[in-house]
């Protein structure tokens, strides 16, 4: 009887390996098979091997893009981790404003990555809010024109990206910080520990397990990022905040280099599944450490 | 008769009056003299508060601006606004089509996230309660999904639903959500299903009810914590995506608000009073729902994190 309840139960299975399967891992394999094509989108295309890669290696366009998207998310999972962790610990000491400010700090997350693009394009304005603020306030010298400069447009394109998920990563902590036995941070404080210490050798192991959350998603949600540069510059100036998913946007449906990006699409996908497997093994490891 | 807190008071012997009481465990908010280091919190409380509100100006700085005219805010953009108007927002809520695509946007929502849940529940029941080789297989194979950019399947899905005749349906863009958002609702039900006791099952095994009966009268009502959490996430994702719908949806009737306002809406070239009322419109629905769920939205989107 028990079997022949195990066999309906696998049966559960069916509609949603069904779906899995036809929508993303079939695609993903064809996804490759077409990058070692010529395809253009149509009917006919003919197997072409590494050409699509070896073409890839050549073309400093793609190089400066994977430099970019690489960059990018380094800054991204350090400044906004690093402001997560600080709000949160900050937070964690303060129980009458923690609820109302975590609540308030979230509130960026809501918003779609096209709306904050929105929002911070007019910021970033040559005569937008932020100028007008730093002339408001006489620091009229440090006024830029933030995403017109190659040496500042990426940072401010990560910026917005920073505005937005820091409460997310905060919230992360703060419940990492709610969850740690209280008798311990007692103890610590009984101890006489200063506060600096009491983070460094009590609170910051316990949030090892957060810290390997955060930095993964905030890695792999920064990789492909998509909708930030894609209207805040559109890649430019001169190349400078082209990403991956740019290129793989533009060749497959407007370049008409089809194959082109699907193999960028490709290296996309290696880049995530290398970067994010190799730090998260890495935090794994730390986290049985301390 | 005495209030509790006053009994020891009573009770305690005549002689030991005059030995010094235990002191009371310090309340931290009565007035204490400013210590230093009461001193540091306080200037951290107020550090703390300002890095806030720095993350919400230009929050409110878009609310503002949006209810001001164009003349006004041309004069000075950080100035005190003069007046306020609508006008605004009657103005990109025609520009973005706001009515069709709040309703097309809903119903692409409102679809994915009902198939997704209900496989996603499927999916997990199975997943968590058969330990054979091959169901760890193919739940490894489903968390393989968590970390695949849509980007790397974009262009072979687009091939498909073309082959399909999915192409510039609802049908075509509410499969690939499912397909695209299973992976972390399998993953969900399945660590979620695991923590229920099995007891329940075997009694009602017994007693003759078959596997159906089983999942929809024992199972999938203590389902619904973890449904609650992944539907607050999933519905945020994919209300707020972009690049499905650019792709697979051409047809005007059919857009999504967030397609509809990177159409029709040049960041560079239009005025903030048309920008930051489209950038509201597109927000409102999440943040109506957000004041709402607030409790159970924060709780959703840290939970699913520290799983």
């Amino acid at each position: 009887m028990f079997h022949r309840r195990r066999a309906t139960m696998a049966a559960f299975l069916l509609p949603a390996i069904a779906v899995y399967a036809l929508f993303v891992l079939y695609p993903l394999f064809r996804g490759v098979y077409l990058s070692l094509t010529d395809s253009v989108g149509g009917p006919i295309s003919h197997f072409v091997g590494m050409d699509e890669y070896k073409a890839m290696a050549d073309d400093s366009q793609v190089s400066a893009a994977l430099w970019h998207t690489v960059l990018y998310a380094v800054v991204v999972v350090v400044v906004q981790n690093g402001l997560g962790l600080l709000f949160a610990s900050m937070l964690f000491r303060r129980p009458r404003v923690r609820r109302a400010l975590n609540v308030v700090l979230l509130t960026p997350t809501l918003i779609s990555p096209l709306m904050a693009a929105f929002i911070w394009s007019y910021l970033f304005a040559p005569n937008g809010g932020l100028n007008a603020l730093l002339d408001g306030v006489g620091l009229g010298s440090l006024q830029h024109v933030w995403l017109g400069d190659p040496s500042t447009a990426l940072y401010s394109v990560a910026t917005v990206n920073i505005w937005m998920f820091t409460g997310y990563s905060c919230a992360i902590f703060l419940a990492s910080y709610m969850s740690m036995p209280t008798e311990l941070l007692e103890a610590a404080a009984l101890d006489g520990a200063s506060g600096w210490r009491r983070f460094r050798s009590v609170e910051w192991p316990l949030l090892a397990p957060a810290l390997t959350v955060n930095v993964t998603l905030s890695l792999i949600g920064s990789l492909k990022v998509f909708e930030f540069p894609l209207v805040l510059t559109n890649g430019g100036p001169a190349g400078a905040t082209d990403t991956l998913t740019l290129l793989v946007y533009r060749n497959i449906f407007g370049g008409g280099k089809f194959a082109y990006g699907v193999a960028i699409a490709v290296l996309l996908l290696v880049t995530v599944v290398v970067l994010s497997s190799a730090t998260n093994s890495l935090l794994r490891l730390r986290e049985r450490r301390v | 008769m005495t209030s509790p807190l006053s009994a020891p008071e009573i009770s305690r012997p005549a002689g030991k009056r005059d030995t010094p009481r235990p002191r009371p465990p310090a309340r931290p908010h009565t007035s204490a003299p400013w210590t230093p280091r009461r001193l540091a919190t306080g200037l951290g409380t107020v550090v703390l508060c300002l890095g806030t509100v720095l993350f919400v100006l230009p929050f409110v700085f878009t609310i503002v601006t949006s209810l001001r005219t164009a003349a006004d805010v041309a004069r000075s953009p950080l100035g005190i606004p003069h007046s306020f108007t609508l006008k605004n927002f009657t103005h990109a809520f025609s520009q973005i089509h706001y009515g069709t695509s709040t309703l097309n946007t809903l119903l692409i929502t409102g679809l994915s996230c009902v198939l997704i849940t209900v496989l996603g529940a499927l999916a997990g029941y199975p997943l968590a309660r058969i330990t054979a080789g091959w169901s760890t297989a193919v739940y490894r194979l489903f968390i393989l999904g968590t970390s695949i950019p849509v980007f790397v399947v974009v262009a072979p899905l687009y091939l498909l639903m073309r082959d399909l005749n999915l192409l510039d349906t609802y049908a075509g863009v509410v499969l690939i959500y499912t397909a695209i958002n299973l992976p972390l609702a399998v993953f969900f039900y399945t660590s979620f299903i695991r923590q229920i006791p099995t007891d329940l099952e075997e009694a009602a095994a017994l007693d003759g009810c078959g596997a159906l009966r089983t999942f929809f009268v024992i199972i999938l009502p203590l389902l619904r914590p973890v449904t609650s959490t992944l539907l607050t996430f999933i519905s945020l994702q994919i209300w707020n995506d972009l690049l499905v719908p650019l792709v697979f949806l051409q047809d005007p009737g059919k857009r999504t608000v967030m397609v509809n306002a990177y159409s029709f809406i040049d960041p560079h070239t239009v005025q903030p009073t048309t920008l930051f009322p489209a950038a509201l419109l597109g927000v409102l629905p999440l943040l109506v729902i957000f004041i709402f769920f607030q409790r159970q939205m924060v709780a959703g989107m840290s939970a699913g994190a520290v799983k």
